[in-house]
């Protein structure tokens, strides 16, 4: 191995004294934090230390509900966070590193029911559930709710600006199927559930894909693909914004949010169906504070709570105690709970673990078409 | 461009098509980084359009007691990464460039891997390894960033390494044998003949490996856990669902803390003395 | 140069004292972790999250697959064409830093290294904030389109068409523009450092007989920088090969480079095998890249 002449003098010197500095700088006032931090944890009535490691997606928690938790209960709830439920799912593979309570989607909560990776949860210590919608009391993905609890719910469909689109895009096809806005559109870059929509748009179910049906789909995505813009990894809102697109494939959630911000954004669910998602609560297998987490997971079920943390993130509540507590253009809005005739048309994607593989595959051939 | 003396002909860099390049130059680097620096004051939830001027984002970053904890837990392990990746770095060059010995190719060519590894495959790596060895999960600060800073020293070391073996490739053994013959021990030949000749390369490599650390996310995501997130991790997650001026501001901050600190170190240090380190 | 290498039986007790740490080092923290991963290379799954190493060779048989390989072959297009952009650009500057005098030059380096130390996450995301379809370059653009428009005017010609914003980001241009834009730093440094150790009195030599300063330059400077550039093509070429934030992040619909197949098998994919096989793929082949840049090193030094 020889790489000959590399770095050689030049600002080292001072540079080493810049990067010692700013490591003295960086250790003192670690050093002061942690003074600050590492105090011994009380311990609580039910014997566990007043900690809760809570490992959640970013802004998806209300602007003061874990002080609001920390003067009820005491506990110091420590928010770590994640970006997608691969990365949830590869940290929590080889083990639990240390999280109380973890915000998988409806998928993943089969997926690591299925690897074990989930602890069964005690309903006596989640009272909240009565809040919970029926609808979501009893869901295909966790029967009876035995692993999860539910904090969101989602679907999927078009974003779009106003003033771009000649008419209110309210079928698949404009995104995946014609050339009307070449250029102008963004779509998902997630295999699994794009093969689902487009097995929407052609009028099957999201979770009934034939090997024929993945070929099919794969030469529609490869005809298609130049005119998308981007696959968009969950950040479509802000192309749409930013005017980067015009339409977007996106959750109905993520377009409410900057919908207040650009009154010239809409947002349709398309006439064939769609898929629905739901982010849920779970306790992972291994975690240090169990109890404490079943009673973080009852806190967040509650009402008042509930109504706190929808109030900041805008997305659908499965909470109905919570919802009722919301202001009216909240609960009315079209976008955040569509009618129940297009719910209807709407599935929860199933994990399958066969089917899953020959959606990656097919994608990567799409992309590097 | 008035130029008092007439250009010599070896002075490069008094030209005018020179001076333009550099200029283009640092200009493509900066123009982004004065971009974020100014959306630091965007008043606005989302950073793609300017809504007005406003400083409560600088507010937020410096009160965000997670953004803050993040930065120093970087800090310690870029600086304790940076420490063992010296000398690990240093014996490993000195025993590359000094010794014969079986096996020497494969040594060598192994050292060099960590820095051709994919990032995600040496994280998965050391994601497996530590869940299968059972590393503990609960130690206190700052032992718990041990895992993480393991990582980075592994992937620091071999840069290290490189940059001194490429500086005693210029070393004059006969010195080295001069003071030996002086009376000299073994130890005190490394410490007062050969460790001030590769000074230089120790810093820079000191300098590369802080870098490297600082900076780096995938192999930190993947050995990190609950209580110890590092500042790129905790940007990563955060701008991938939006990017909010708070983040800006964070950097804005990290970036002249950086400039503040280089300029004492500066004045302190003298510029004297600076590129002449032959 | 530095005299003849030390057998290490002669010396055991230095031998062992520096030998030590490093080879137990890689052993314990580099060698066993990426063995784990090479004994998954030959395994599959076995449910979502085990594993059984089964010895199958299937993982291999699947990345030598055209679809893989293709992939590969693009991103070390994509890769060189990076290095190539940035040797052009870096080698100026980095002769601009040497060439200067000694009062700018540790002002000019820490003005490379600086980008350096901010994020590389929030870095892409501002160059992408200055690319967008309505950021400033396109704005910059637009002004200067309006103002060409308006002095044709003048002149008396057509004005030019309205102007339609360029399309800079979300495809190849803007992945190689961000590639350059990251390791640029990687590139000027080790040609500075070669530069720098360069004897000036060549050049002046050089001219003095006549020769213009490009003739100089190709014939005396490029051949005697030769190893610094032979340093900075590989620490800016290896990284390049393996990166995926900026191809994911700027990229368009077809500008998968393969490291993000890589990163997907091992995330959204949950196909660890496949994902260490691709890995390891990757890892042979660059492993040849160096080899051969090593072994001809070596035969030139053998032929000095």
């Amino acid at each position: 191995m020889d790489f000959k002449t590399f770095l050689h003098a030049g600002s080292n010197r001072r540079a080493m004294l810049k990067g010692m500095g700013v490591a003295a700088v960086g250790f003192s006032l670690t050093g002061a934090l942690a003074g600050c931090g590492e105090k011994e944890a009380a311990k609580l009535a039910n014997g566990e230390e007043a900690k809760l490691n809570f490992y959640n997606w970013d802004t998806y928690i209300g602007e003061t509900t874990l002080e609001d938790y920390k003067d009820k209960a005491g506990v110091d709830v420590n928010m770590t966070l994640f970006a997608s439920n691969d990365e949830l799912f590869a940290k929590l593979r080889a083990g639990n590193p240390g999280y109380d309570v973890i915000v998988p989607s409806n998928d993943f909560v089969e997926r690591m029911a299925a690897a074990d990776m989930l602890v069964e949860l005690d309903k006596a210590q989640v009272p909240n559930f009565k809040n919970v919608a029926p609808d979501y009391q009893d869901v295909p993905y966790d029967p009876a709710r035995k692993y999860s609890m539910p904090y969101t719910w989602l679907a999927l469909g078009i974003g779009y600006r106003k003033s771009k689109v000649k008419s209110v895009p309210d079928s698949w096809k404009v995104l995946f199927d014609s050339d009307a806005y070449k250029g102008r559109i963004a779509v998902l870059s997630e295999a699994g559930d794009m093969f689902r929509l487009y097995g929407k748009y052609m009028g099957k179910s999201v979770n009934g894909l034939t090997d024929a049906d993945i070929k099919m789909i794969e030469a529609m995505m490869i005809k298609q693909k130049p005119n998308i813009k981007s696959f968009h990894e969950d950040n479509g809102q802000d192309l749409l914004l930013k005017g980067e697109v015009d339409l977007v494939l996106e959750y109905n959630g993520d377009i409410a949010q900057i919908m207040a911000e650009d009154s010239d954004i809409g947002f349709v669910i398309p006439k064939e169906g769609s898929q629905l998602n739901s982010d849920n609560l779970c306790i992972p297998k291994g975690a240090p504070h169990p109890k404490n987490a079943h009673a973080f997971i009852n806190y967040l079920l509650d009402a008042e709570a509930g109504k706190k943390i929808t109030e900041t993130i805008l997305y659908p509540t499965p909470n109905d105690a919570a919802k009722a507590l919301m202001p009216d253009d909240y609960k009315n809005n079209q976008v955040i709970f569509p009618p129940a005739a297009v719910l209807a048309k709407c599935e929860y994607a199933k994990f399958n673990p066969e089917l899953q593989p020959k959606y990656e595959e097919a994608f990567t051939r799409v992309r590097a078409a | 461009m008035f130029n008092r003396t007439a250009i010599a002909p070896l002075e490069y860099t008094r030209k005018l098509w020179m001076r333009s390049w550099v200029g283009l130059t640092m200009l493509f680097l900066y123009a982004p980084l004065i971009v974020l620096m100014i959306f630091s004051f965007n008043d606005s939830k989302r950073n793609v359009v300017w809504k007005g001027f406003t400083l409560k984002y600088y507010e937020k970053a410096l009160s965000n007691d997670s953004l803050v904890e993040a930065m120093a837990n970087s800090l310690t392990i870029a600086f304790f990464a940076t420490i063992i990746s010296l000398v690990i770095g240093t014996l490993a060059a000195v025993m590359l460039w000094r010794f014969r010995f079986p096996f020497k190719g494969l040594v060598e060519g192994t050292m060099s891997l960590p820095i051709i590894v994919p990032e995600i495959c040496l994280g998965v790596a050391f994601l497996i390894f530590f869940a299968k060895i059972d590393w503990p999960t609960d130690l206190p600060w700052p032992l718990n960033l041990s895992a993480i800073t393991i990582a980075h020293i592994t992937f620091c070391f071999p840069f290290v390494a490189m940059v001194v073996r490429a500086r005693l490739a210029s070393f004059n053994k006969e010195e080295e044998e001069a003071a030996k013959d002086l009376g000299a021990t073994e130890w005190q030949a490394f410490r007062d003949v050969l460790l001030p000749h590769i000074k230089p390369s120790l810093v820079a490599g000191a300098l590369l490996a802080f870098t490297l650390s600082l900076d780096d996310f995938v192999i930190t995501f993947f050995t990190s856990g609950p209580d110890t997130i590092t500042f790129p991790v905790k940007v990563y997650s955060m701008v991938r669902f939006s990017v909010t001026p708070e983040v800006n501001a964070a950097s804005t901050i990290l970036i002249i803390l950086t400039v503040a600190l280089t300029f004492i170190a500066l004045k302190y240090q003298g510029v004297k003395g600076i590129s002449d380190a032959h | 140069m530095s005299g003849p290498l030390q057998d290490w039986k002669s010396q055991r007790k230095p031998f062992a004292a520096v030998a030590s740490a490093p080879v137990f080092w890689l052993a314990l923290f580099f060698i066993a972790p990426m063995a784990i991963v090479w004994l998954y290379s030959f395994g599959q799954n076995a449910g979502p999250a085990d594993i059984d190493i089964s010895g199958t060779l299937d993982n291999y048989k699947r990345a030598t697959e055209w679809l893989y390989l293709s992939i590969f072959l693009k991103s070390l297009a994509v890769a060189a064409l990076t290095t190539l952009i940035c040797l052009i650009i870096g080698f100026p500057v980095a002769m601009a830093i040497t060439f200067a005098a000694p009062k700018w030059r540790p002002w000019l380096l820490l003005g490379i290294m600086l980008p350096f130390w901010t994020n590389l996450l929030i870095r892409t995301y501002a160059l992408m904030a200055l690319m967008g379809t309505n950021g400033y370059m396109n704005k910059g653009l637009g002004g200067l389109w309006e103002g060409a428009s308006w002095l044709r005017t003048l002149v008396g010609m057509q004005p030019l068409e309205a102007w339609t914003p360029v399309q800079l980001l979300y495809n190849n241009f803007a992945v190689v523009l961000g590639l350059v834009y990251v390791h640029l730093p990687f590139m000027v440094l080790p040609l500075y450092s070669a530069l720098d150790r360069l004897d000036k009195s060549l050049i002046e030599a050089s001219l003095d007989l006549g020769a213009g300063h490009f003739k100089t330059f190709m014939q005396v400077v490029v051949p005697l920088a030769a190893p610094g550039i032979v340093a900075g093509v590989m620490i800016t070429l290896i990284p390049a090969l393996g990166a995926y934030l900026t191809p994911d992040l700027m990229g368009g619909t077809d500008s998968q480079m393969i490291a993000n197949v890589i990163e997907r098998q091992f995330k959204r994919a949950n196909d660890w095998p496949f994902g260490a096989a691709l890995s390891f793929l990757l890892i042979y082949a660059m492993f040849i890249l160096i080899a051969l840049q090593s072994m001809r090193s070596n035969k030139v030094k053998e032929l000095r």
